[in-house]
């Protein structure tokens, strides 16, 4: 073992150290909170696999998504795990039996959201504090509890945590961060009461205290008591606040708990804690959460997306956690603790912040997905394993153009599986895309997408004689491509940005922008420098992600006056991944002029004409065949700008494909098997999805025809067995 | 016409490494091998050369010193265009100093009989920046090191070669040939290899030759043959930095403490 990788061992031991949470034992300082994969307890193999991967990871506890107690907290059509009945315990106990394997601790999150949760399957009406109205959910209201609703809630506790003891859990929590039910009493801003769970600070903290108590006397000898509790709520004093009664519920329950699971912030800015790397670097709660330690007896742990093992070694070492917490790093690298053990840091696949993860939760539960990791919620269906690869099973050479996300992660997985590769680049550098997102403000972080593979495919080379990355090369033609000596070639030549104003809504070039103007820029126009921006610049976009609002941000803090035209709803995406009200407030300081619900209808040198979409009458009528049946729209204006940017669609970049298919004859007389396409160059996509494309490509590329996926395994209810077991399956009425 | 490029596989080092025993190198355990970088541009030089020159018949021939694990270098070569390779070795080479090395080459120039050899301006591990310039001594050629721009047209008396000086100046010389140059990074764009040249270049066979069939004696070759010596091979002391540890209050007490020593 090389020198560093023995001093790394010794220098990270303070993460290795075990610790006691009341009858359990952590085994070291790794530990993965709840955190939403989409599997909750109906895909029971997803969940299994998913979370005891990270136990082979080395870390210490896996922990379920939140966990509803009862069909009055239902969080339906995000999907949350339920331990609600029997047949819950049974799926769900797949997770705790695959995570003991591997000698590590299962932990489940009880949750009832009271409002935040809408009910929307089991038709229930939530019971909370005072009666409100989400401000997270539309038209959810609770009915406010007397003290006969009290009791029952808290009995729906009690039952879950002894159907969680009965999974095999080690850990059971009392969810009280992110506004659910036990926090919404201790808050001013939800609890309005005032009998003796309401007005004083006591009063208000009395339905937690009872509840930790009911469930510490059902199960506190069998497992830890865990409570995740948001020590902040960042609103002021309507809220909790850290240094009054933030601390002062940790001392009131301390006795209670055997271990602090602590955060800050809401539900419907819960951004604040899962903080996107765009408005937040590792550790940002620390501010709040490391005043716990100072009076807690207990374990403490808590999250702020820790990527670097010296920042963790730190917080530790300082006493500001005792246990690193960890959702997204985990699932961007589920063997993080294992590489710095062995030293291995060059290794770690770091988590990039774009919490594309997290937007699958917030979309309504389809499975997560990561940037960084491919692998990531396709343990149990795909079989994939981030750190193993089947050998190679065959000796074609295989040549991928363009070292972007999806042909870097293609080539980076064949290498690992053995085969010959060429990963060929016009670029300087391996990357594609994410050089150019990379340098967009706050957006710095995304480049570990690129280093991590820049790094695994400089080593990978090492061993690979014949393999090549040839990069700053000169793009190939269907000619190079054919005469390459390939016996199978890879396209992912990506999808540039539009400069002809193609777009979602017209499905169609906008009128003026035909030819490439020198005062219409594309977003990499922007990005490379490569034209002169004028004072005025306009935004026009037609994308719902992040390009028009950080070339919005750019531009304006290169003191530019910015004004965002939008034909869609600006940044949607974006409040999926949590960074909308922050990208909001960042418009609005910078005095970004947005004009929402427009488009334009043509462009001249210097102006373009915008339109209200809403501008067409809103009475349909019919009137005859090349008559649209709307009263006309007459709200064009034209518009001063010097600079027109146009983030209005992205387009394959196909070329080098559509040539190599038109000449397919050609293929077997020049040894070439088969040519595929991934990523941006099929479609555009998501930088997660395009790494997906690639990642799977490679590891399917002896099939038949490895350009289709081959199917996965499906985890879904099965007719002819009951879900309760010793339940029926018939169609049965109540009659 | 040929044109001979002597290439070397050189050793880069792991972040940490441990010496050999001996003190006099580094573990090989702790070394990547690759081809030379500057090698990377001498043997594109000379295809380019080829190239430009199809009907010229021009043979570009790589050559290198070293046991078997040498002959990927030569398979890099091959597959970036050169024609023939060769390899010379017996066990008596090692320990061969530079001068030892080019003599070895200098008979093989006798032997092939070029019009130009090109040879990278140094070898990134051991950086003497020697060989090339020892050949032409040894061979009594016209030389010109370190060269930025080279112009040469097959079956032509002389070339035309540019070397950057202090100062922006550039020096322009024209060489009878033949002649040996060696070559600056950054005079061309190396090419890379496609699968196919690399196919082919691993389907090649290589001419092994021992410095004993090239007529030289164990005299002349390794260490008898080579007048210097590495003594000892060692990284330098460094200033190692402290991590202070304990409670704040110890912390504190050893950050007054190293200050005191500074101080004194």
């Amino acid at each position: 073992m090389a020198l560093e990788k023995v001093m790394a061992k010794g220098k990270f031991d303070v993460l290795f150290e075990p610790i006691k949470i009341g009858p359990k034992v952590l085994k070291n300082r790794f530990y993965q909170v709840p955190h939403c994969i989409g599997a909750g307890s109906d895909r029971p193999g997803f969940q299994a696999a998913h979370r005891s991967l990270k136990a082979e990871g080395g870390w210490a506890a896996m922990n379920t998504e939140y966990c509803s107690i009862h069909p009055e907290s239902d969080d339906t059509h995000r999907l949350s795990a339920r331990l609600w009945d029997d047949g819950d315990v049974r799926n769900l106990s797949a997770m705790t039996k695959e995570i003991h394997k591997y000698g590590a601790l299962a932990g489940v999150e009880l949750w009832y959201g009271s409002s935040h949760a809408p009910c929307m399957e089991s038709r229930e009406t939530p019971r909370g504090p005072s009666q409100y109205a989400s401000e997270f959910e539309a038209l959810t209201y609770c009915h406010e509890m007397d003290q006969d609703d009290i009791n029952r809630v808290q009995e729906f506790y009690v039952e879950a945590a002894r159907r969680a003891r009965d999974a095999g859990f080690d850990i059971v929590y009392c969810y009280g961060a992110h506004s659910y039910l036990p926090l919404q009493f201790l808050s001013r801003y939800y609890n309005k009461r005032t009998d003796k769970y309401g007005g004083s600070f006591e009063n208000r903290a009395r339905f937690w205290i009872e509840t930790i108590e009911k469930m510490r006397k059902a199960i506190g000898s069998d497992c830890a008591i865990a409570t995740r509790f948001a020590v902040d709520t960042l609103i002021g004093e309507e809220g909790i606040e850290i240094e009054r009664e933030g601390v002062k519920f940790i001392e009131l329950a301390d006795d209670l708990v055997d271990l602090w699971d602590v955060n800050v912030g809401d539900i419907a800015e819960w951004g604040e804690d899962a903080g996107p790397s765009r408005f937040y670097r590792q550790g940002h709660q620390l501010s709040w959460q490391k005043f716990v330690k100072q009076v807690s007896k207990k374990c403490v742990l808590g999250v702020g997306r820790f990527t670097d093992p010296e920042k963790m070694l730190e917080v530790v070492r300082n006493g500001e956690l005792d246990v690193i917490g960890a959702a997204r790093p985990s699932i961007s690298d589920p063997f993080l603790p294992q590489k710095i053990r062995e030293g291995r840091l060059d290794d770690i696949r770091t988590c990039i912040g774009c919490n594309v993860c997290i937007s699958r939760w917030e979309i309504g539960g389809p499975p997560m997905i990561c940037t960084q990791n491919a692998t990531a919620g396709e343990e149990f269906r795909r079989g994939w394993h981030p750190e193993k690869f089947p050998k190679r099973g065959s000796d074609d050479s295989i040549l991928v153009v363009g070292a972007g996300p999806a042909g870097s992660e293609c080539a980076r997985v064949l290498l690992e599986r053995g085969y010959v590769v060429h990963l060929v680049d016009s670029a300087e550098k391996v990357g594609g895309c994410v050089n150019d997102i990379a340098t967009l403000p706050g957006l710095g972080e995304w480049g570990f997408h690129r280093d991590y593979r820049e790094v695994q495919l400089g080593k990978l080379l090492k061993k690979s004689r014949d393999s090549r990355l040839a990069l700053g090369s000169k793009p190939l033609t269907v000619d190079d491509v054919l005469q390459y000596g390939a016996d199978k070639v890879v396209i992912a030549t990506g999808a540039p940005w539009v400069s002809d104003g193609t777009n979602c809504l017209t499905h169609a070039p906008l009128p003026g922008l035909e030819q490439v103007h020198p005062y219409v820029l594309t977003p990499e126009d922007v990005i490379r420098g490569t034209k002169p921006i004028g004072r005025r610049v306009m935004i026009l976009n037609a994308d719902i992600y992040f390009m028009a609002p950080s070339l919005a941000q750019k531009l304006t803090e290169a003191g530019h006056e910015v004004t965002l035209a939008s034909g869609v709803e600006l940044a949607r995406y974006m409040r999926f991944t949590l960074e909308y009200p922050n990208a909001q407030r960042m418009l609005h300081e910078l005095h970004v002029n947005v004009m929402h619900d427009v488009w334009a209808s043509r462009v001249e040198e210097g102006r373009i004409e915008l339109y209200s979409i809403w501008g067409d009458g809103y009475r349909r009528q019919y009137m005859g065949p090349g008559k649209v049946p709307r009263k006309a729209n007459a709200t064009h204006k034209w518009y001063d700008f010097d600079t027109l940017v146009v983030v209005t669609g992205r387009r394959s970049n196909d070329t080098l494909y559509r040539g190599l298919k038109a000449r397919q004859g050609e293929w077997a007389a020049n040894g070439i098997k088969g040519v595929y396409v991934i990523g941006d160059a099929w479609a555009p996509k998501l930088i997660a999805d395009a790494t997906f494309d690639g990642h799977r490509l490679a590891r399917e590329i002896e099939e038949q025809n490895p350009q289709e996926p081959k199917p996965y395994r499906r985890e879904a209810a099965v007719y002819g067995s009951p879900y309760q077991p010793g339940g029926s399956y018939e169609i049965q009425y109540a009659v | 016409m040929k044109i001979i490029v002597p290439v070397k596989r050189v050793a880069s080092l792991d972040d940490e490494f441990e010496m050999r025993e001996d003190g006099r190198d580094v573990e090989p355990d702790f070394c990547e091998f690759d081809l030379n970088e500057f090698d990377e541009y001498s043997i594109e030089a000379a295809v380019q050369i080829k190239e430009a020159n199809p009907d010229a018949g021009v043979e570009v021939i790589a050559l290198t010193i070293g046991p078997e694990d040498a002959d990927e270098v030569l398979r890099k070569a091959l597959a970036k265009g050169a024609d023939r390779a060769i390899r010379i070795w017996q066990d008596a080479l090692e320990g061969s100093d530079q001068i030892a090395i080019a003599r070895i080459i200098a008979k093989v120039v006798e032997r092939e009989q070029p019009s130009l050899v090109l040879c990278g301006a140094q070898s990134s591990d051991h950086a003497h920046a020697e060989t090339g310039m020892a050949v032409a001594g040894l061979v009594h050629w016209p030389h010109a090191a370190v060269i930025t721009h080279l112009d040469y047209r097959p079956g032509a008396q002389s070339a035309l070669v540019e070397r950057e000086l202090e100062g922006g100046l550039v020096e322009r010389l024209e060489l009878e040939t033949p002649a040996v140059v060696t070559i600056q990074l950054g005079i061309n764009k190396p090419r890379y290899a496609s699968l196919r040249s690399i196919k082919q270049a691993n389907a090649k066979p290589l001419d092994v030759l021992t410095a004993e069939e090239l007529g030289l004696s164990e005299a002349e070759i390794g260490v008898p043959g080579s007048l210097s010596r590495v003594r000892r091979m060692f990284p330098p002391d460094r200033r190692r930095s402290e991590m202070i540890e304990g409670t704040p209050a110890q912390q504190a007490a050893r950050l007054l403490e190293i200050i005191k020593e500074t101080l004194h």
